[in-house]
């Protein structure tokens, strides 16, 4: 120590020397005691750390490390202990080196700080140890991370005020700063609050008029529990959910294609909420609901979470992960599912630790490598799934068996051919060299005549010759560059697929499938199969009812119709074809390329010679097979057939668009090919997938007392073992981020900002609660009490907090204008669903029907390549659109302008709080949107039925829109309205009221 | 200098408790509205400093500013930095030699063919003798006007990605646009016109579409607005469409009387809760914006030479099918001519888009097929249009204070990607900035020989510099414009960015 340190006194004297500071110039040393973390410490951190600290450390010195500090950079050391005038630190941050002055950016330090330094310099710049690392840890001293314990109640003076536990927290708050509860709100304002807060829709009259007449003591408990078990429940706080996890319906980035089966998601967060799922199970659902609830339903559509954020089709689709940019498009796309976790479920910005430790929170670099470990083998993907367990468990035991006996014909083959030896060894060398030679086919399928129009009906048909019994149809589409269209080439926007003993297709016609009411997204390559489940025909008929566009035309092209009975074989093959019309271009297009047995991607078909050089390799393995062998062989294809013929049986899978293991080939391959396997996971510095540092496992955020952060896994565990481990480490209960992040969503929602106003961040850079002990207290009642939302939701609104008037009380805005301990209710705007919703109930149009596929409120212009969406076409008339606006279909790239102007989330990025903003073209949208003209005259015309005068229908109309009768005075002024520009002009005028945005 | 216009700031940042406590709060009675037009006086605005202080330095300007408004040309698909405007003579020496790079390249396609030498060829201009490709000859008028940067570098390949990080600094979604930040910043100049306007391609958009104008985490009011001069709806629901047909002129305007007189009934009796007038306010200024928008669009009054110089036909033909100079000159003659309206009438911030999707047939920048085909009609189009916008708008002493920024995805190969096209090159391509603070004909950065990648690879300039550039010159200090989301100060340059000195006047 002492020779460094000398070593270190001469090359720094040295220089000084060769650059004579003038000495004189520097500020004096302070005089009073200095303490380095006291005083030091901070000048450092907030000078000098930016580029010699733990982000960046130019010429390789940092200031927040004892050991670096001392030593120097690169230019030698800058600390001569004892000697601050000779300390190159002292120079540069006094100005005194000409070209160089520290620090380089920002202010220079004042005299102050520099005699601070220099004082302590001077006094031999004592650095302790304990201090000598930058201490992580030390970020954890912070509330959200310590444990969520059961607080005492408080003591409160007025007692009688409070109806719950929750009052007596937010009126000791009150007491404590002299403010003091507002009267409950009366009964015309409580049932309209809370029929928006826990459905999303304004009561009807009739329920206001009722509520507000009611003398039972009970009637606001009985009202409370009705809205709470309305299916309507669960579609109003699913939305809140689907914010949170940026839920969207297409892809985003560029092309923006849309994801035709993401829905399923959706309509498990409204089950979940309305079946009050307790919590954990909630979460671990959507985490790795197909591990930890195998063969559920809810289990696999959960995994929806996973997928809901953008994705980079393009990064994927086109680029493989072997090049830089789609290394990268994998990178961002874990990324979004490590954050998009992290965040909802424990409201912390782990993707700040993406490039260094978190700045702020103490969430190392490497937890969040190991978080992007947890989901390393996952892509985003459509995946077939079963409704019913029994059926799911029963195809999960069929194809075990079918991989058994495949596993065991293959060995039995294996040992044919092992004993049919050279002689077959050099067959298949000629048959390989063969099928390498005429490996692309020139025979692309069948084309049919070109038309101008899309809308024409076209059809092509298959002769099997006899009846045949089926299991599946299988089209395949075509690849043709043709105007750069490449793969799925022909294919139609709409058709069906049937089968007929009549070759006229007049009788006797069964639907093999119908895609006719919809269109259908362009397969590309992938085959399109349709399973026939056993049944009989001799003709199969593929009809086109929407052309595929071509050129400023359209067409109907197939490569290949496979009809696959039983046992596996294609009766269609060489069979006869015929079709309304076809362009009969031999050899690229004629009707019996559709069953010549080759499509793109498959290998050849047979030609003469390839078919007798097979036959001989037949006769090869006959001579080559025992008779026992023989026996077993045929038994196992017969109970190939029969496992193969039952699977057909079971039900249709439905598809949803999940977080899974993907098996693509091209670009996209995923990791299915490789069985799953996770990718390895490095720590990336600098968050640069060009500079990977140490390989990481699968793990979590270290920062949380008595939770261990790295996933203890055998070697051989499958991939979704670390999803689970992720689930069960964030709900389990020493995990206290979990809990107070659900019950501050859920308060939030209720009061319009959180017990911690940040629901999104609770580290250093979030909000601190309000009233930290109400946090825990209801952080640990939900999680101990069965974690029953509904049950929360009750205890929040029964509080005699919650019922309070949102009228002002002067004295009190100014101590706390912004309402933060909750003297009064909060008049809260709605939100963009609320606000269409309640337009479409008063206006007697909503339908309440739910689930299902989004309803889309725009005309998809373009589809083929980048989907124009193209709002301003959609009919508002169109009763599908009449539904709940979650069930709206979500458009990242293009959003809905109306939504969107009045603040909906934005589905590109998580939502824990929408903004709230009034604007010019929020007017506009209120005013002239065409859904809101077209509801305005159909309110009118609900309103007019009614008997009555007009006075008598606007004091109707009123009341619909607003929730209570007009006073005297307002009603004269709108029916002199009406009676000059009519009812439908008055619903217009009564849509834009600030009461009909409001709630009190 | 804080021009805080109703228009604007109708609802403070969410975020901004501070501030919001005060105009909302010191206004008494009146609310924030009332009170925003209050803030001309001199007390209430270095108080509403102070208070916005407090806020994370929010406190602006942070410097003089010499430029008040942006108008920035954005190329979708990726121009070629190559057949515009970087002139490379080894190029044309080696055209159609087997191209080498010298190391091992990434090509987003397949577009490592021989070497190819620029569609058009080069000559100097002005005073500075600044080489322009052919196509783009017209800005020799005004090159002198023009600041150059040849090296700038991407982070990415990929269209989408590329775009994001140039109109938003980020890869990826969910980040506000750079004219969002500047109305956050800055706020509106007028009362009657949104901050900042977006005039797309009127093809279509080009990848992303409206999220590179978003707002995302910033307040709803500064999204970019979309205008299409000449619709019948210019901008979405500014009037009543087929569905409206019950309304006329005077139901319009007793409505308008009848919701003021309802909401200020209804206002008066909750007190203290300035939303509510500020909604009353938001109705009266959308009645102004129908007036107004129009008005800014219609340029049926400007005269017949500055039409011709912008390139605009006053009655224009039926354009061929085929992508041709003339469409492109009219269409994008008249962005640039109403983006100049606009800027008149108090807009902040224009910008402009040529170039939609990748759909078929191409009508963006993305030449991979063929440089001439493409390249050449569009470069003809915007060269015109941005010509005569410099030329205007100094005309009339606006371009001393208005920034002109053009900018694309990234460039393209010096090699060439199937005879006449050039693959993707998101290691070097150009800008160019002129007008307000900007110091004309000057190039800062060059590329190297090929213009694959900067010549000095330590020393490339990022978007991030451009960026802070533009902030600087708007009086902005690009690391304390900062919005806090999901507990991340955010900004514009995320943690990057350099002010390019050597670009200022």
């Amino acid at each position: 120590m002492h020779l460094r340190r000398f070593i270190l006194f001469c090359a720094v004297a040295f220089s000084s020397f060769a650059q004579q500071p003038d000495l004189a110039k520097l500020p004096p040393a302070v005089r009073k005691n200095v303490d380095f973390a006291r005083d030091v410490q901070p000048i450092l951190s907030n000078r000098c750390y930016s580029c010699h600290g733990p982000d960046r450390q130019e010429n390789k010195l940092r200031w927040d490390t004892k050991s670096s500090a001392f030593n120097g950079g690169t230019s030698g050391g800058a600390i001569v202990p004892g000697k601050s005038e000779q300390s190159r630190m002292i120079h540069l941050v006094a100005g005194l080196e000409k070209n160089l002055v520290m620090p380089k950016k920002g202010e220079r330090l004042s005299s102050n700080e520099i005699g601070i330094l220099r004082a302590w310099i001077d006094r031999g710049a004592n650095w302790p140890d304990e201090l000598a690392e930058p201490k992580l840890k030390d970020k954890t001293d912070w509330w959200s991370f310590k444990p969520a314990l059961r607080p005492a109640l408080p003591k409160v003076k007025n007692r009688k005020w409070a109806r719950n536990e929750i009052d007596l927290f937010v009126l000791a708050k009150l007491e404590e700063q002299k403010l003091a509860p507002s009267p409950e709100a009366d009964r015309r304002t409580l049932i309209r609050r809370l029929s928006f807060d826990l459905t999303g829709l304004p009561p009807t009259p009739g329920d206001v008029q009722q509520f507000a007449r009611d003398r039972n003591p009970k009637a606001y408990e009985e009202l409370v529990e009705r809205l709470l078990a309305s299916p309507q429940y669960g579609e109003r706080w699913a939305r809140h959910w689907l914010d949170v996890v940026h839920y969207g319906e297409t892809h985003g980035y560029d092309k923006d294609q849309p994801r035709p089966n993401a829905w399923p998601y959706r309509d498990y967060v409204i089950r979940s909420f309305n079946e009050d799922k307790p919590y954990a199970r909630f979460v671990q659902e959507q985490l790795a609901g197909d591990r930890l609830f195998p063969g559920t339903r809810d289990g696999f559509e959960a995994l929806g979470f996973i997928s809901a954020g953008p994705w980079d089709f393009i990064g994927h689709a086109e680029v493989p992960e072997s090049k830089m940019d789609g290394k990268v498009a994998r990178h961002l796309d874990r990324d979004d599912m490590v954050a998009t976790t992290i965040q909802t479920f424990n409201s912390l910005t782990v993707q700040c630790a993406q490039c260094h430790n978190h700045k702020f929170d103490p969430i190392a670099q490497e937890d969040y490598y190991s978080l992007q470990a947890v989901f390393a083998a996952v892509d985003r993907a459509d995946e077939k799934y079963d409704f019913d367990p029994a059926v799911a468990g029963k195809r999960k035991g069929l194809t075990e068996r079918q991989t058994s006996l495949a596993a065991h014909k293959k060995e039995l083959d294996e040992k044919i051919v092992a004993r049919a030896g050279k002689p077959l060894l050099d067959l298949d060398a000629q048959i390989s060299a063969l099928a390498k030679a005429a490996k692309r086919s020139d025979a692309m399928g069948y084309h049919s005549a070109i038309e101008k129009g899309q809308g024409i009906t076209k059809w092509v048909q298959v002769d099997l010759g006899h009846k045949v019994p089926l299991a599946t149809i299988v089209l395949h589409p075509c690849k043709d560059d043709f105007n750069g269209i490449g793969e799925g080439f022909g294919f139609p926007v709409r058709f069906k697929v049937e089968m007929s003993d009549d070759a006229a297709f007049k009788e006797g016609v069964t639907m093999v499938g119908d895609y006719t009411r919809e269109d259908v997204e362009n397969p590309k390559l992938k085959a399109k199969s349709l399973d026939v489940a056993g049944g009989t025909a001799r003709f199969i008929r593929v009809t086109a009812t929407k052309l595929a566009p071509r050129q400023n035309d359209y067409i109907f092209a197939l490569a290949e119709l496979n009809a696959i009975t039983a046992d596996g074989t294609n009766a269609a093959l060489g069979a006869a074809v015929s079709a309304l019309d076809s362009i009969e271009a031999p050899v690229r297009w004629q009707k019996v390329n559709l069953t010549d047995g080759w499509q793109p991607g498959a290998s050849v078909s047979d030609s003469s010679e390839l078919a007798s050089l097979r036959k001989k390799r037949e006769q090869l393995l006959t001579q080559a097979t025992q008779a026992d062998e023989n026996t077993a062989l045929g038994e196992i294809d017969r109970d190939l057939a029969t496992v193969k013929g039952e699977l057909a049986k079971l039900p249709a899978q439905n598809t949803v668009y999940v977080g899974a293991v993907h098996t693509g080939s091209g670009a996209f391959a995923g990791t299915g090919a490789n069985g799953g396997k996770p990718r390895s996971i490095y720590v990336l510095n600098r968050g640069s997938v060009q500079m990977p540092g140490k390989e990481v496992g699968p793990g979590s955020l270290s920062c949380l007392p008595g939770l261990p952060s790295r996933f203890e896994l055998p070697p051989n565990h499958v991939e979704g073992d670390r999803r689970s481990a992720l689930a069960q480490w964030l709900t389990r209960n020493e995990n206290p981020l979990t809990w107070r992040s659900i019950v501050n969503r859920v308060w939030q929602y209720h009061f319009g900002h959180g017990i911690v106003e940040t629901p999104n961040d609770f580290g250093r850079m979030g909000g601190v609660p309000t009233h930290p002990e109400l946090l825990d207290w209801l952080a640990v009642e939900f999680r101990d009490g069965g974690q029953s939302l509904k049950k929360l939701h009750r205890l929040i609104v029964t509080s005699a907090t919650y019922r309070q008037s949102s009228a002002s009380v002067p004295a009190f805005e100014k101590v706390d204008s912004e309402n933060r301990y909750l003297w009064r209710a909060n008049r809260r705007k709605l939100e963009a669903e609320a606000i269409r919703d309640a337009v479409l109930l008063v206006s007697g149009k909503l339908d309440p029907k739910m689930g299902g596929p989004s309803f889309k409120d725009f005309v998809v212009d373009k589809p083929e390549h980048s989907p124009h969406y193209e709002y301003h076409l959609h009919d508002p008339e169109d009763p599908k659109s009449h539904r709940r606006s979650v069930y709206r279909f979500i458009v990242r790239s293009q959003q809905q302008p109306f939504m969107t102007t009045l603040d909906c989330a934005d589905p590109s990025m998580q939502v824990g709080r929408r903004n709230e903003s009034l604007s010019p073209l929020q007017a506009l949208a209120m005013m002239n949107n065409s859904l809101m003209l077209t509801m305005s005259k159909h309110f009118a015309a609900k309103v007019d039925q009614q008997n009555g005068d007009l006075p008598g229908k606007v004091r109707a109309a009123y009341f619909e829109a607003i929730g209570r009768p007009p006073s005297a005075e307002d009603a004269k002024v709108l029916t002199l309205y009406a009676r000059q520009f009519g009812l439908t002009n008055t619903c217009r005028v009564l849509f834009n009221l600030n009461e009909f945005s409001f709630v009190d | 200098m804080k021009n805080d216009s109703p228009f604007h700031r109708i609802a403070p940042p969410a975020q901004a408790q501070t501030r919001r406590e005060f105009l909302w709060r010191s206004g008494g009675g009146l609310g924030g509205i009332a009170l925003a037009s209050l803030l001309g006086g001199e007390g209430l605005l270095a108080a509403a400093a102070r208070a916005a202080e407090s806020n994370g330095g929010l406190h602006l300007p942070h410097h003089r500013p010499r430029a008040k408004r942006v108008i920035q040309m954005f190329m979708g698909g990726a121009a070629s930095h190559l057949d515009l405007f970087d002139y490379k003579p080894d190029l044309m020496k080696r055209d159609g030699q087997k191209s080498d790079f010298g190391e091992h390249v990434e090509a987003f396609q397949d577009g490592l063919g021989p070497w190819m030498k620029p569609v058009w060829p080069f000559k100097p201009y002005g005073q500075s003798g600044k080489m322009l490709g052919e196509t783009v000859s017209e800005l020799g008028k005004v090159v002198d006007e023009m600041a150059f940067i040849h090296n700038l570098v991407g982070k990415t390949g990929v269209h989408s990605q590329a775009t994001y990080l140039q109109a938003t600094g980020f890869q990826l979604p969910g980040f506000p646009g750079m004219g969002s930040w500047v109305s956050y910043g800055l706020g509106s100049m007028n009362e009657n016109l949104p901050t900042f306007v977006v005039l797309p391609d009127h093809r279509g958009f080009a990848s992303n579409g409206p999220k590179n104008w978003d707002s995302a985490f910033l307040p709803g009011q500064h999204a970019g607005t979309m205008i299409y001069p000449g619709q019948e709806n210019p901008i979405t629901d500014l009037f009543p469409g087929k569905a409206g047909g019950f309304v006329s002129a005077q139901s319009e305007t007793a409505a308008h009387q009848v919701i003021a007189k309802l909401n200020r009934g209804h206002a008066a009796t909750r007190e203290g809760d300035a939303r509510l007038d500020a909604r009353i306010r938001s109705y009266e200024l959308a009645a102004r914006m129908q007036l107004a928008a129009p008005e800014a669009m219609d340029i049926s009054n400007e005269p017949d030479y500055l039409l011709d110089l912008y390139g605009i036909k006053k009655n224009p033909p039926t354009w061929p099918k085929e992508i041709n100079a003339g469409e492109e000159m009219d269409y994008f003659g008249r962005k640039c001519i109403v983006a100049r309206r606009l800027i008149e009438r108090g807009v902040r911030f224009v910008q402009i888009w040529s170039g939609n999707d990748n759909g078929f047939p191409r009508r963006n920048w993305d030449s991979h097929e063929d440089i001439l085909r493409d390249h050449g009609p569009l470069s003809m189009g915007f060269a015109r249009g941005a010509t005569a916008l410099i030329q205007d708008l100094k005309q009339r002493g606006l371009l001393e204070d208005t920034i002109i920024l053009w900018t694309t995805e990234f460039g393209r190969m010096p090699s060439s990607q199937g005879g006449k096209g050039r693959d993707h090159n998101p290691y070097v391509f150009t800008n160019w900035l002129c007008g307000g603070g900007i110091k004309g004909g000057v190039t800062s950065g060059e590329s190297d020989e090929w213009g694959y990648k900067p010549q000095d690879r330590n020393t490339p300039t990022t978007v991030y510099d451009i960026h802070a550039t533009m902030l600087h010159l708007l009086g902005i200090d690009h690391e304390k414009l900062t919005f806090r989301h999901n507990g991340i100060d955010r900004r514009l340059t995320d943690v990057h960015g350099q002010v390019l000195k050597g670009i200022l006047a």
